[in-house]
């Protein structure tokens, strides 16, 4: 569903090229659960950014469900915002005067979802992630994980294919970390969602299938996970 | 989607209520300001239109031509109507008419004294005032009858029906009440609260009857057919007074009713506008305030950037275009706009009749009128679409990469756009702190030049009912001689500070041919100079020592304008008689303090005066002195109440339409410095949300609560003191065009100007410090931890 053929990015600061991703080739496909691990600038973010289209490429061909990237249109973009991308951030980045429930809803408006299927969705939802009891609190009346709960199922209330996450859990306690990654999990493997996660911790990374090795803008390894658990 | 963009807003709104507060707050200001200016307009602006045939009504001016140039008044000979009406084709209509002077008008019981018009039935055709009684085709026909307003009437009479009911005017003339109209609009240049018939204004002024073309003693209006008959009519006219009375040199002038009002300033003949620059003035006024409080919203809302850039960011990757997006923003700025109308009309409403007080005006919102609200909605719709679209462009292009990886700076930062609005407001301030300046200046400089008398002090009582009588006169001086309460007494033919009583009809030796020049002419009694304490430079004041029945007393421009070596001594000729000049008096000023003094000419006459002039005496109470005048005047006058003025008050009120400018510029300089203060509010708060870290690192590292004040202070000062340097030269251009219409005016100084870059700096100083402390006195932590 991901074809990245070659993909270069640099920023040019007087004259001088400082690349950021190099000769990034790679192929993902439907139903994967990937992480992409490296140190501290490596271009993780640089790359996931590259691939939710919020960046565009300096060089190279990207195929998003067979169409290409580069030659993409803002409306086109968005369409695949609407119906295809679903983005999890590392902070959280909840709409801070919305409840919880409004933060669920809102990709479901610009989605032009009917009112009556919003509600539904979005009690299901809230629901499967057990804070229905919470729908009507504003964000910062919640925990970092509850928060991030509350991020991812935005992410999901769209029914994207792909769920793209920098680096999920952050800024959370490694209980709630296992807990979001659980639920990546089982959602990769129940509903088949493709999941590309940016992540510093080999026990998240283990909850993939795959691992993309970033080492100074370049793929170093890109290794299949023993599926332990 | 627009419930939940709505909710958002309010919730927005909510959340930052210092914000929402300033900004709703400056925008109701600046809407009020612009409302109240626009009804004061339009106010102005409907003068004299609420006749049905207002566009084809005239008033005739004589130009006159003094040789050098042409003065231009609305007086004319009282031959002129019906010469109007009889030779010049297309002319409908054609009145004469009396100024308006106040009578006193009584029921036997109560008696008032209130302002009388004498004028015609064709007066009554083209002004087609509304008839709540009586019959408008045979009003003003009879010789002893009268039109009351509605409001005279009800005082009058009650409940009670007036018509064909009697009333006495002046204690003298018995009427019946024939008519009863509604009462005026005051934004009708002819104000009365009865009408008399014209016959009796000839009755009462025999004299008028061979008046002749030379004696300009009333109003003349007429009304043409249509519009097209307007060019040969005019040309026709122009030319009346040559036909009638060939010497005078005088050229009459069709001046159109609605532009009475508003262009009432004559230059060489030809009208050049009036307080109409006043009204455009303010017109430009209200929209500049608008404009200013519509830049405010802006600086506030973009200020608020940093925290709406991640909800933008948010907002994109989740599915939202641009547009949606700006969509959310105006709805936002909408629903400021909507708020801060609803506090304007509050505002509007509570302020209103103080405007009205003010300004003597009649201003209302009138809620029926569907004009008012379509101005209204393209007012809501212009405020909201100027103040929300900044803000929604900017907003709504914050790329949601940059926000969401969290590089701080948002797109590109707008503080640029926003430092020139503040210029922008800010050198508007400053233009109008210094126009309010020189304003009050020059007012000030015209109340301090030299008038040539004592107006401290004096009194006028007017003469009327049994002072009037032979000999009451020379009574009612004894009289009030005798209680000390005054030191002199003089007679006077007109109240000193009213204007009219001119004429040309003065000659004097080595006068050149076509040479007439208008003279305000006065009769004066005894003592007269003395009383009002001006200057005898030549010659003596009339005295009961002297027969002076035969003299005159010359002011100094007359004697100037006539080139007379020896004036005193000089017979001259006035009129048909010849008289001597006695005295040659320093000019003093009896009309506009404003313009320079005409040519004077007092002549001899302690009877049939209009005031007696009172000097009180300066080691009396006040207060006792009135008393014992009160009683004397009584005890002559029994049947009316006394009149008395002090000459201060009146000579105030020459100063009103300046008086009235200065208000206005005061009261919305005012309100435009403040909206900008809560602009340059906005733009501090904002600077000190983007400096929080450079400040708490500074402050690590040792700088002081001082040294942060000064540091955050700076740039503001310099953007105030930026703005003052654009808005110089351009209020010197505004304030030498205003004081270009004077003839004494006050020299510019630099003093407005420092008063302006001082009072806006020391305003905005205080403003930013407001901001600037608190962050300067914030813990460092509290910034450095969140990065
Ligand atoms: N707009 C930019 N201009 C210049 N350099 C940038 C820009 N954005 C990112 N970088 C650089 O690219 C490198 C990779 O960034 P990033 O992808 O965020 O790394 P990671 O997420 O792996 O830590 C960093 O060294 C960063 O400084
Ligand atoms: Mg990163």
């Amino acid at each position: 569903m991901i074809e990245l053929k070659n993909i270069e990015k640099y920023y040019a600061n007087k004259g001088v090229k400082s690349y950021i991703l190099r000769h990034v080739t790679a192929s993902i496909k439907q139903g994967e659960f990937v992480s992409i691990m490296g140190p501290s600038g490596a271009g993780k973010s640089t790359l996931l950014n590259i691939l939710g289209m919020l960046e565009e490429p300096t060089y190279g061909q990207y195929e998003f469900m067979g169409e290409d990237i580069t030659s993409l249109n803002e409306r086109k973009r968005i369409e695949l915002y609407r119906n295809h991308i679903g983005f999890v951030f590392q902070a959280y980045h909840l709409i801070d005067e919305m409840t919880v429930a409004e933060n669920i809803e809102a990709p479901l408006l610009y989605k032009k979802v009917s009112g009556a299927e919003r509600k539904s969705r979005v009690a299901d939802v809230l629901d499967r992630f057990n804070m229905v009891a919470k729908k009507d609190l504003f964000p910062n009346q919640l925990s970092g994980g509850q928060q991030q709960l509350v991020g991812i199922a935005r992410a999901l209330v769209a029914q994207p294919s792909v769920i793209l996450a920098d680096e999920p859990t952050g800024n959370l306690q490694s209980a709630q970390a296992l807990q979001i990654m659980d639920l990546f999990k089982k959602l990769n493997q129940e509903e088949g969602i493709t999941i590309i996660q940016v992540t510093h911790s080999e026990v998240n990374a283990g909850y993939g299938s795959r691992i993309l090795h970033l080492l100074d803008g370049v793929i170093k390894e890109d290794v299949t996970v023993e599926q332990t658990v | 989607m627009f419930r939940l963009n709505l909710k958002i807003a309010l919730r927005n709104l909510w959340k930052n209520k210092s914000f929402t507060l300033i900004n709703i707050g400056g925008l109701s200001i600046g809407l009020a300001s612009c409302m109240i200016l626009l009804l004061y307009v339009k106010y102005e602006w409907g003068y004299d239109k609420q006749f049905t045939n207002y566009k084809n009504t005239y008033i005739i001016y004589t130009n006159h031509d003094t040789g050098t140039d042409k003065t231009s008044y609305a007086w004319t000979p009282a031959l002129l109507a019906p010469e109007l009406k009889a030779k010049i084709p297309g002319v409908k209509y054609a009145s004469h008419s009396s100024y308006p002077e106040a009578h006193l008008i009584g029921n036997g019981e109560n008696s008032f004294k209130t302002n009388a018009v004498f004028a015609d039935n064709d007066f009554l055709k083209m002004l087609d005032y509304k008839f709540l009684q009586g019959n408008p085709d045979q009003a003003l026909q009879k010789v002893n009858t009268v039109i009351l307003t509605a409001t005279l009437a009800k005082r009058l009479f009650g409940n009670e029906d007036p018509i064909n009911r009697s009333v006495k005017l002046d204690n003298q003339d018995v009427l019946k009440v024939e008519a009863v109209i509604a009462d005026l609009p005051k934004n009708s240049s002819i104000q009365f609260e009865y009408l008399l018939p014209w016959v009796l204004f000839e009755n009462k002024n025999p004299w008028m009857k061979d008046a002749g073309w030379q004696a300009m003693i009333c109003l003349t209006m007429l009304q043409l057919d249509d519009e097209k008959t307007f060019g040969a009519a005019s040309q026709l006219i122009k030319s009346i007074y040559e036909r009638s009375d060939p010497k005078s040199g005088n050229e009459a002038l069709l001046h159109p009713l609605s532009k009475w009002h508003l262009y009432a300033d004559f230059q060489n003949g030809k009208s050049v506008g009036g307080k109409i620059s006043q009204v455009k003035t303010f017109f430009l006024l209200a929209f500049c305030i608008l404009l200013i409080a519509c830049v405010n919203f802006m600086n506030l809302s973009t200020a608020k950037s940093e925290k709406r850039a991640k909800e933008v960011g948010v907002r994109k990757v989740i599915g939202s275009t641009r547009k949606m997006l700006i969509a959310q923003f105006i709805v936002e700025s909408f629903l400021l706009t909507i708020l801060g109308l609803i506090l304007a009309f509050i505002l509007i409403e509570a302020s209103i009749p103080y405007f009205n007080q003010l300004l003597n005006t009649d201003l209302i919102i009138d809620y029926t009128d569907w004009t008012s609200w379509t101005a209204l909605m393209v007012l809501t719709l212009f405020t909201g679409l100027i103040a929300g679209s900044y803000p929604a462009f900017f907003l709504s292009s914050f790329e949601p990469v940059k926000v969401l990886k969290g590089f701080g700076k948002a797109g590109g930062s707008s503080l640029p756009v926003r430092k020139i609005l503040v210029v922008f407001q800010f050198v508007f301030a400053a233009c109008l702190i210094i126009c309010t300046t020189v304003i009050y200046q020059q007012i000030n400089y015209i109340k301090d030049k030299p008038i040539g008398y004592n107006k401290d002090n004096l009194m006028e009582i007017n003469l009327v009912g049994a002072l009037q009588g032979e000999g009451k006169f020379k009574l009612l001086k004894e009289q009030l001689l005798k209680t000390g309460s005054v030191t002199s007494v003089a007679s006077f033919s007109r109240s000193i500070n009213r204007m009219g009583q001119r004429a040309f009809n003065i000659s004097w030796p080595g006068k050149p041919k076509n040479g007439d020049i208008l003279f305000n002419y006065r009769f004066a009694g005894y003592d007269f100079i003395k009383t009002i304490d001006a200057g005898i430079i030549m010659g003596r004041d009339f005295s009961a020592n002297f027969n002076d029945e035969k003299n005159v007393l010359l002011n100094q421009t007359a004697v100037k304008v006539m080139g007379l070596k020896h004036p005193v001594g000089s017979m001259i000729k006035w009129g048909d008689g010849n008289v001597t000049i006695v005295g040659v008096v320093k000019d003093f000023v009896i009309e506009s303090p404003f313009e320079k003094t005409l040519p004077m000419i007092i002549g001899h006459n302690d009877n049939n005066s209009a005031v007696a002039v009172l000097r009180l005496s300066p080691d009396q109470n006040l207060s006792n002195s009135i008393a014992q005048i009160d009683a004397v005047v009584n005890g002559i006058n029994p049947g009316f109440p006394v009149e008395r003025k002090f000459v201060n008050d009146n000579f105030e009120e020459k100063f009103n339409n300046e008086k009235q400018l200065g208000i206005v510029a005061n009261w919305f300089g005012g309100f435009a410095i403040f909206i900008s203060c809560l602009g340059l509010l906005g733009l501090a708060l904002y600077m000190a949300e983007q400096r929080k870290k450079e400040i708490s690192i500074r402050k690590v590292l040792g700088a002081s609560n001082i040294n942060i004040l000064s540091l955050l202070n700076k740039d503001f000062i310099k953007l105030v003191a930026i703005a003052n340097l654009i808005a110089f030269p351009a209020a010197y251009v505004i304030v030498s065009k205003w004081l270009s219409n004077y003839d004494f005016r006050v020299p510019i100084t630099l003093i407005p100007f420092c008063a302006a870059l001082l009072i806006s700096l020391v305003i905005a100083s205080l403003t930013v410090s407001i901001q600037s402390v608190k962050v300067a006195k914030s813990n460092p932590v509290d910034a450095l931890k969140y990065e």
